[in-house]
């Protein structure tokens, strides 16, 4: 699968640059239209085989509708910029032109005076579906390590 | 930093509370003392729900003030707590959060401990070949991990470690007894999960925030955008006989033209006013309220650190873990309940964006603490927060909800529980 390798890795260049730069909407599009779940879980939760999400968004919609407010500017958060580094970008065919796709994924925060701290350390479990030249995520879990979120966590993973 | 200030009689210059030092917020001692005087003092302090503990040797483990704590179910089914500190050299412990265990050891000289807290094991204690060991004089019976007072109401697990505490129903009162009733005792409850969030903020920001619901709709506005809740919405608040414990009610009503024009007048110049915003999947505002007595929204907060909180179909046990002056940890277990359709936990996994870290009505909070903990911590000395929408003077329930009378009865049990000087508490008129 090396030559799906080189597109994945790709892929959450892209995706991480989108959210990086606040492009929403773009981020959005990454998702499959027909088909798709997004959700952020605590590891916590993961562990003991519970089912709660920190952020849980079964239809393309409900992936727009978590932006919405962001996109339009009017939720208070903190404004700091985020760096996401995503590593070990791994891949596994599966039927359907689809991949099964993990990785690793730390969120530097850097303050308005120029302060920089970790904010996030997660790892990706995604399902993406191959459309012509690009992927489109059917399924994409954040499982994230540092649950114990520093202040709120607005901006998706 | 103005050290020392909340202890300054002069620092508390209203008697209804509607004025509270900043100082209470930052003050290294004043911490210290709520440490003694509430965490350790003559009240309950929540530690877990029952189905946590549900066999033999379950055990979690919990913060009180900055005090960590272990809670067990023991062979007779009796529940236990005690300090996560060895009786021997001070170890923590149990490292896991949660887990199940016959006894407990600790890892650096193997002390063990019954599930009640007893010392049962010392290894060595007759020391080996005649040599070393215990003196004659040591008895096991005397170095038993520290226990606290245990009782239960509701499936709620309290514990107290002084050594007279008050009557528990008593302490909860009875707008507690009937919402604990309603929230988790007419369905049997199942954890679906925790979450956690870590606020640079004082643990009492929290406690004026749960009790504040004035600012809903105007700093949560994924409400107002949707037009999910209005400042017009229908409510109130019911306070206790002591004024510590609130509970905030929301109710559901039809919007109608009427509200969209007085939301235009609430919002004015802010422009935050926004109802042309439509949500591209409603399902999560569809969800009925399962409980089918309109109450949109209840929050009870129970001092000094438990809310245990219904918003739309979220059922949540909120618990603050205060660390130090400048942060608290909230912790949530996200309730379901046996009873549960598969439909209606997917129903709670989507409800569930309306609560937590990220949650549409709720991840500001975080935002709003921290920037008032920054606010305060240099500020000029002696300044004070100024509570007085919806009215000042002796604190009363209200049948609406632009109001911060609640949190001025939260400052009103507080300073008295502290034995602060200055304004003396009113008592609630009959």
């Amino acid at each position: 699968m090396s030559t799906h390798l080189e597109a994945v890795r790709s892929f959450f260049n892209v995706y991480a640059e989108l959210l990086d730069a606040e492009q929403f909407e773009a981020w959005t599009a990454l998702f499959d239209a027909e088909e798709c779940v997004y959700r952020v879980l605590s590891r916590e939760n993961q562990d003991l085989g519970l089912p709660l999400p920190i952020m849980g968004c079964y239809s393309h919609g409900m992936v727009r509708d978590r932006v919405a407010m962001l996109a339009k500017g009017v939720l208070t958060y903190r404004r700091d910029r985020l760096l996401r580094q995503v590593t070990n970008v791994q891949c596994q065919p599966l039927p359907e032109s689809m991949v099964q796709a993990r990785a690793n994924l730390v969120v530097y925060q850097s303050s308005e005076e120029g302060v920089s701290r970790l904010y996030m350390v997660a790892r990706y479990r995604a399902v993406l579906r191959a459309s012509g030249e690009n992927w489109r995520i059917t399924s994409m879990d954040v499982v994230v390590d540092s649950f114990g979120i520093d202040t709120m966590l607005a901006v998706p993973l | 930093m103005d050290k020392g200030m909340a202890q300054d009689p002069n620092a508390w210059p209203t008697s209804d509370f509607s004025r509270v030092p900043y100082a209470v917020f930052t003050d290294a001692d004043i911490y210290q003392l709520e440490n003694e005087r509430i965490f350790r003092g003559p009240v309950w302090n929540y530690l877990c729900h029952e189905v946590e503990l549900p066999e033999v040797g379950s055990f979690v483990t919990n913060w009180i003030g900055d005090t960590q704590v272990v809670i067990t179910r023991s062979e007779d089914h009796g529940f236990h707590a005690f300090e996560n500190s060895c009786a021997h050299r001070g170890a923590q412990l149990v490292t896991a959060v949660r887990g199940r265990a016959q006894s407990l050891t600790c890892p650096y000289h193997l002390w063990s401990y019954s599930l009640k807290g007893e010392l049962t094991g010392v290894p060595l204690l007759k020391g080996m070949k005649g040599k070393g060991g215990m003196p004659a004089t040591f008895k096991k019976s005397d170095h038993g991990l520290n226990v606290l007072q245990v009782q239960s109401h509701g499936g709620l697990i309290f514990g107290s470690f002084h050594a007279a505490p008050p009557d528990l129903k008593a302490f909860l009162g009875p707008h507690s007894l009937s919402q604990i009733e309603r929230l988790l005792v007419q369905r049997k409850p199942k954890v679906l999960g925790y979450l956690r969030q870590r606020i640079p903020g004082n643990w009492k920001l929290y406690n004026e925030n749960v009790r504040d619901p004035y600012h809903g709709s105007l700093l949560h506005q994924f409400q107002v955008s949707f037009g999910l809740q209005q400042p017009t919405m229908q409510g109130g608040i019911k306070v206790d006989a002591d004024l510590k414990n609130t509970w905030n009610h929301s109710i559901l009503s039809a919007t109608d033209k009427d509200n969209q024009a007085l939301m235009a007048q609430a919002y004015e110049g802010t422009g935050k006013f926004n109802p042309d915003m439509k949500m591209a999947d409603p399902a999560l505002i569809h969800v009925p309220l399962d409980l089918g007595d309109g109450y949109k929204t209840t929050i009870l907060s129970i001092f000094p650190s438990l809310v245990v909180a219904q918003v739309d179909n979220t059922y949540a046990i909120r618990h603050l873990r205060p660390k130090g002056p400048d942060e608290v940890e909230l912790h949530i277990t996200y309730l379901g309940f046996e009873s549960d359709t598969p439909e209606q936990t997917h129903d709670k996994m989507l409800t569930a964006n309306f609560i937590g870290p990220s949650g549409y009505i709720s991840l500001e909070d975080g935002e709003a603490l921290r920037l008032v903990q920054q606010g305060i911590r240099h500020r000029r000395p002696g300044g004070h927060e100024v509570l007085e929408m919806g009215g000042v003077g002796p604190v009363q329930d209200t049948d609406y909800l632009s109001q911060e009378i609640s949190i001025r009865g939260f400052w009103s049990f507080y300073h008295r529980i502290m034995g602060l000087g200055g304004a003396q508490a009113e008592g609630k008129p009959a």
